[in-house]
């Protein structure tokens, strides 16, 4: 059959933010879907969101109510929610209460009672909550299989496109026939992680389209469930060509050490200790971008937007103005329990925003405190996602990073996650003439070369400042504690291991 | 505790519009009646019939409070209303006289606890979408009243 002698599957919104991705771009229209997960893991609610999406007087929503939570107490409380809109019933949406049935005939009479509404009202959406609860009596799984295979076929061949919510634990999931039946299998979990809670969902299975698989997260909120793909929604965006051109830091000295400024769409990563100057340096990066027209975002972590823009201010960075015309956002994302799927959405809404070029986050430690333990286990997988899609829609990142000094290494990062970064840059204290001086240099550019150079620099109202040329009578400067060459220039690489020259 | 006088005007709307619809058809049943068969059925239908049960339980016990003559009229298993007939004749009768309803209140005040309660359990936007469903919108409207609600 050639392409256009195909069904065309309509895709229905689901009403749930993020989610229409998920699904691989809305729930198919006539579907049968159930919605599994324990207790208060959010499934009446993902049901209310689609319903009040989709309901419309000509082709209402069916909400049957079966045994469980009060249907006065469930209306109660939804309607707390923003999407819940009360002048939709009952004209678009009705409740019809089915626990009488359940509780005093079989499923049969259920079924006949869902047929009998169902043909009164022509219904675009039947929701059945919780059809597990209407096997109250012992019987056999084949007997609920049976109910909901003939529900199934009547239901789609009246078109509707169907939830039914059913309490599932985990290990529930496998080699159970009542899934077998249904079109899209949806799957919310949450769990305790220390003192937070983390919640999931998961496309288990979607006929006739591709979902994104996985585990996403997902919050619920005053505005219902919001779910925060994988993937962050760039799916199909294509990588961006390699940079031809190079951002530069506006700061002369450090754009040739780096070959004439980062390539475009890299991720940077500044590494030092405290005190080295990450964070004044991410800030010259941003605003020479803004300098140049490039917008940019900067999420801090770790100290509040107007102390970051008062610390620029006294660097002689203007931040405040460009954040007035839009063409900066100082994203604060303090909260404890984010996921990083949650601060990509953030970082993402921003980026779309303003059409930012330039990203910094300042930095990975703070991220990392202000993600739910429960994501920390996950934090270097997460990273590579969210850093491999931001430079895939051709924005370049410089994240800061904090590591410990050391006297006897030279590490890049405690996360272990230079292999994320195409350049590295690394800030550290040297002790020399009895000073705590600072070095710079360039370890590593995936895109070209670089200065080998080890340079000194100094922090002052101006930013960071590159001073001189590159050192040349120290050995192990890398190590902190140089030792003095007395030669005119006996180390042609500073890189080199220590000499034997004489401490100075 | 009072029920809030706008639920008592809806009430008494509502009490208003059956007794002029009793006028033509089942002229029989009393208005007080009428409204309560219609919120059984309209709410019943999403609450199931053990949760209007309890709804009425609920209100006719705090009716009671209010008007004593109420302590003959049960609601029951089903969740129909009982033992309401004596008071519902006065009523028919006094609707007829100058200060319509004056003599029997009791029905009127159940229906004002009634529709009490689904405004503290639902509020009051949802409460009228539920009575559209028995009511036409202008039986609800009460924009001529003090309280002046649009329906």
């Amino acid at each position: 059959m050639s392409a256009p002698d195909r069904v065309t599957i309509n895709r229905l919104p689901t009403g749930v933010p993020g989610l229409d991705e998920i699904v691989g771009g809305g729930l198919p229209e006539f579907s049968f879907n159930i919605i599994a997960g324990a207790p208060g893991s959010g499934k009446t609610t993902l049901a209310h969101q689609f319903v009040f999406a989709n309901a419309t007087p000509e082709r209402p929503a069916l909400y049957f109510t079966v045994l469980g939570e009060s249907a006065i107490k469930m209306l109660r409380y939804q309607q707390q929610y923003t999407f819940f809109d009360p002048a939709k019933l009952p004209a678009s949406i009705r409740f019809v209460n089915l626990s009488q049935i359940v509780l005093e005939k079989d499923l049969g009479a259920v079924l006949e009672e869902i047929t009998k509404e169902v043909e009164k009202a022509n219904p675009a959406v039947v929701v059945v909550d919780s059809f597990r609860t209407m096997v109250r009596k012992p019987q056999s799984d084949m007997d609920l299989q049976s109910f909901i295979q003939r529900l199934a076929l009547f239901l789609a061949s009246w078109q509707a496109t169907t939830f039914l919510i059913g309490e599932y634990a985990e290990d529930e999931l496998r080699d159970n026939p009542i899934f077998t039946v249904a079109d899209g299998l949806f799957w919310l979990r949450q769990a305790a992680e220390r003192n937070s809670v983390v919640r999931k969902l998961q496309i288990i299975k979607m006929r006739g389209q591709d979902s994104v698989p996985g585990l996403h997260t997902f919050r619920i909120t005053d505005a219902g469930l919001q779910a925060f793909s994988r993937t962050f929604g760039l799916i199909g965006h294509l990588k961006n060509p390699p940079g031809h051109r190079r951002l530069s830091f506006g700061i002369a000295e450090l754009d040739k050490m780096l070959g004439g400024g980062v390539r475009e769409g890299d991720s940077v990563l500044v590494a030092g200790s405290s005190g080295t100057g990450k964070s004044v340096l991410a800030t010259q990066f941003i605003a020479e971008g803004i300098r140049h027209g490039e917008p940019g975002i900067v999420a801090v972590f770790e100290e509040r937007p107007q102390a970051y823009a008062e610390r620029a201010n006294s660097l002689g960075l203007d931040l405040e103005t460009p954040q007035k015309d839009g063409k900066l956002a100082v994203l604060y994302l303090r909260p404890l329990d984010l996921s990083v799927d949650e601060t990509m959405h953030s970082i993402l809404d921003a980026v779309q925003k303003i059409g930012a070029k330039r990203l910094v986050i300042d930095s990975l430690a703070g991220f990392e405190m202000a993600l739910s333990p429960g994501f920390r286990a996950d934090f270097r997988e997460s990273l590579y996602r969210m850093i491999f899609a931001l430079t895939g829609i051709g924005v370049t990142i410089l994240s800061t990073v904090e590591v410990d000094e050391s006297f006897t290494e030279f590490p890049f990062s405690t996360y272990s996650i230079s292999f994320l970064c195409d350049d590295i840059i690394r800030l550290r204290y040297v002790s020399i003439d009895g000073e705590l001086r600072k070095i710079m240099v360039v370890i590593k550019m995936r895109g070209g070369n670089h200065a080998k150079d080890i340079r000194e620099y100094e922090i002052t109202y101006k930013g960071v400042v590159i001073l001189g040329k590159r050192l040349t009578h120290y050995q192990g400067l890398i190590t902190g504690i140089p030792v003095h060459s007395d030669g005119p220039d006996p180390m042609p690489e500073p890189s080199q291991e220590p000499g034997t020259g004489n401490k100075r | 505790m009072t029920a809030p006088p706008e639920m008592r005007d809806l009430a008494q709307r509502l009490l208003n519009y059956e007794a002029d619809a009793g006028k033509t058809s089942e002229p029989a049943e009393s208005a007080t009646l009428r409204v309560y068969e219609k919120l059984r059925q309209g709410l019943g239908e999403f609450a199931g019939v053990a949760g209007f049960q309890s709804l009425a339980s609920r209100a006719l016990a705090l009716a009671r409070l209010e008007a004593p003559s109420l302590s003959a009229a049960r609601v029951t298993a089903d969740g129909s209303l009982q033992g309401l007939g004596a008071l519902e004749h006065q009523i028919d009768i006094d609707k007829d006289r100058a200060g319509a309803y004056s003599a029997g209140e009791g029905g009127m005040i159940l229906i004002t606890r009634l529709l009490g309660l689904l405004l503290i359990f639902l509020g009051e936007a949802l409460t009228l979408s539920l009575l559209r469903v028995s009511w036409p919108a202008a039986a609800l409207d009460d924009s001529n009243s003090e309280n002046g609600r649009k329906a």
